[in-house]
């Protein structure tokens, strides 16, 4: 579905727009979820460089170092650049996914869809924020 | 009485919500009504139909601005991103409602536009909250200047879309009996399926006719009483009735937005007693943009056609 649908993203504004509707649909249906997601956006804004901005295809943008490590659409749904040792790490672990678009890259994907969820979503954060921290320092 | 500073950030806090609320709604309506104005009296030539087409910049720049505006009163308060959807909930109302009254548009009209406001707003706020985050005026200027320079240049291009909707039924009786339904049709007395129609959007009832030949003219009547005036162009008696909309009715749901320019049936007879009926309609849409609007037109031109289609071919199956 994503995949057929993947030409509207180029038209200018339409994700915004999409994303948008999907923040309304969870502000209304599911409060808690954007209470979730707003947790994630406040403890990853306290990281040291990071930067919060929109993101292009629509959501949130978290990026240090004017790269991006990952960013969350308005349903939960985030994406967060790894790389493939630790992806197929975390593919074991069962709770993660090939990312919805690039499935043979370094992204994966993760549902936010409770607290718990949250707490780990912000640890597979971390650990792109560690990778580029990492990179930086060799740098 | 000094009051407490709790209750002084409380009151800033207030005011510095419904200023986002309030200036925001105002500069969205200065701007569409002095946009009207300056385009249908002064840039353009006061005859054409300009000022009355709403333009794509109307529904999505103008709920953008709205939006960032709303967040520049917003920076300071550290609101979470679910307020920021909830505070712009209520602005999209406002500017809703606000429509209703000031603009005299339909309610049916406002609940299609609706989407697009709600989402373009709730856009352009979290658009504002990071720009207004990184504090750098040269970009804020930059994106508010290039959103002002697309509504003006929206503004007075040219605006043209028509288009036309095709339904195909398959009918189990032949030509000649489809035909008799076809030109005209008693009062319909199915009810509504479409959930436009149920929610108040006038559906077509019945159709006549002043003679059977071509030149005549046709009526064909809406549930709310609005009648469509239009000529038979073409004539051909079991095969082909061709007919233009000389007059549509002055409703606001449709006044300025829409266009409805002909109608056409088409009959083939399938050599197996049942008839391949083909409705058309062509349009012309005074809305942008399109990749929406044009969505809900023909969303109620083919269900307008269904309407009229599925009670000719029960008229003519049970004879």
């Amino acid at each position: 579905m994503v995949n057929k649908l993947e030409f509207l993203r180029r038209v200018p504004l339409l994700p915004h727009l999409f994303d948008s509707w999907l923040r309304i649909w969870i502000f209304l249906s599911n409060p808690q979820l954007a209470d979730c997601l707003d947790e994630i956006e406040t403890e990853v804004s306290g990281w040291k460089g990071i930067k919060i901005q929109n993101h292009k295809y629509g959501g949130t943008e978290f990026s240090f170092n004017h790269k991006e490590i990952g960013h969350i659409h308005s349903n939960g749904l985030m994406d967060v650049l790894l790389n493939k040792t630790i992806k197929m790490q975390l593919l074991q672990e069962g709770r993660i996914s090939n990312h919805h678009v690039f499935p043979n890259s370094g992204w994966i994907s993760f549902y936010v869809k409770t607290k718990d969820d949250s707490e780990y979503a912000l640890g597979l954060l971390k650990k792109s924020y560690a990778i580029r921290f990492e990179r930086l320092s060799e740098e | 009485m000094n009051e407490s500073p709790e209750t002084a950030n409380q009151k800033d806090k207030t005011k510095k919500l419904l200023l986002g609320l309030l200036v925001s709604n105002i500069v969205a309506l200065s701007i569409i009504g002095l946009s009207n104005y300056l385009v249908s009296k002064i840039l353009l030539d006061p005859e054409m139909d300009v000022g009355t087409t709403l333009v794509f910049s109307e529904f999505v720049i103008v709920p953008l601005i709205m939006g960032i505006i709303s967040a520049w009163f917003w920076r300071d308060l550290g609101m979470k991103g679910k307020y920021y959807t909830g505070y712009s909930l209520i602005n999209g109302l406002i500017v809703i409602l606000l429509s209703y009254f000031f603009l005299s548009e339909g309610y049916i009209c406002l609940i299609i536009v609706s989407p697009l406001v709600f989402g373009f707003v709730i856009s352009g706020a979290f658009i504002g909250r990071a720009m207004f985050r990184k504090k750098n005026n040269t970009l804020n200027v930059s994106v508010f200047a290039l959103l002002v320079f697309v509504f003006v240049t929206d503004s007075v291009s040219e605006h043209r879309y028509e288009n036309m909707v095709s339904d195909t039924m398959v009918i189990n009786a032949p030509t000649s009996e489809v035909w008799k339904h076809v030109v005209a049709y008693d009062r319909i007395k199915q009810e509504n399926k479409y959930w436009l129609f149920k929610i108040g959007m006038p559906s077509p009832v019945q159709t006549t006719v002043d003679g059977f030949y071509e030149g005549a003219a046709r009526k064909c009547i809406f549930s709310n009483g609005y009648v469509f005036d239009e000529k038979m162009v073409i004539y051909q008696p079991e095969k082909n009735l061709t007919f233009d909309i000389t007059h549509q009715p002055k409703d606001p749901e449709i006044m300025g937005h829409i266009d409805i320019l002909k109608g056409q049936f088409l009959l083939k007879d399938n050599g197996n007693g049942t008839t391949t009926l083909v409705g058309n309609s062509w349009y012309r849409l005074y809305v942008f943009p399109t990749w929406y609007y044009d969505i809900w037109a023909e969303s109620i031109t083919r269900n307008v056609h269904l309407r009229v289609m599925d009670h000719i071919k029960e008229l003519s199956e049970h004879k």
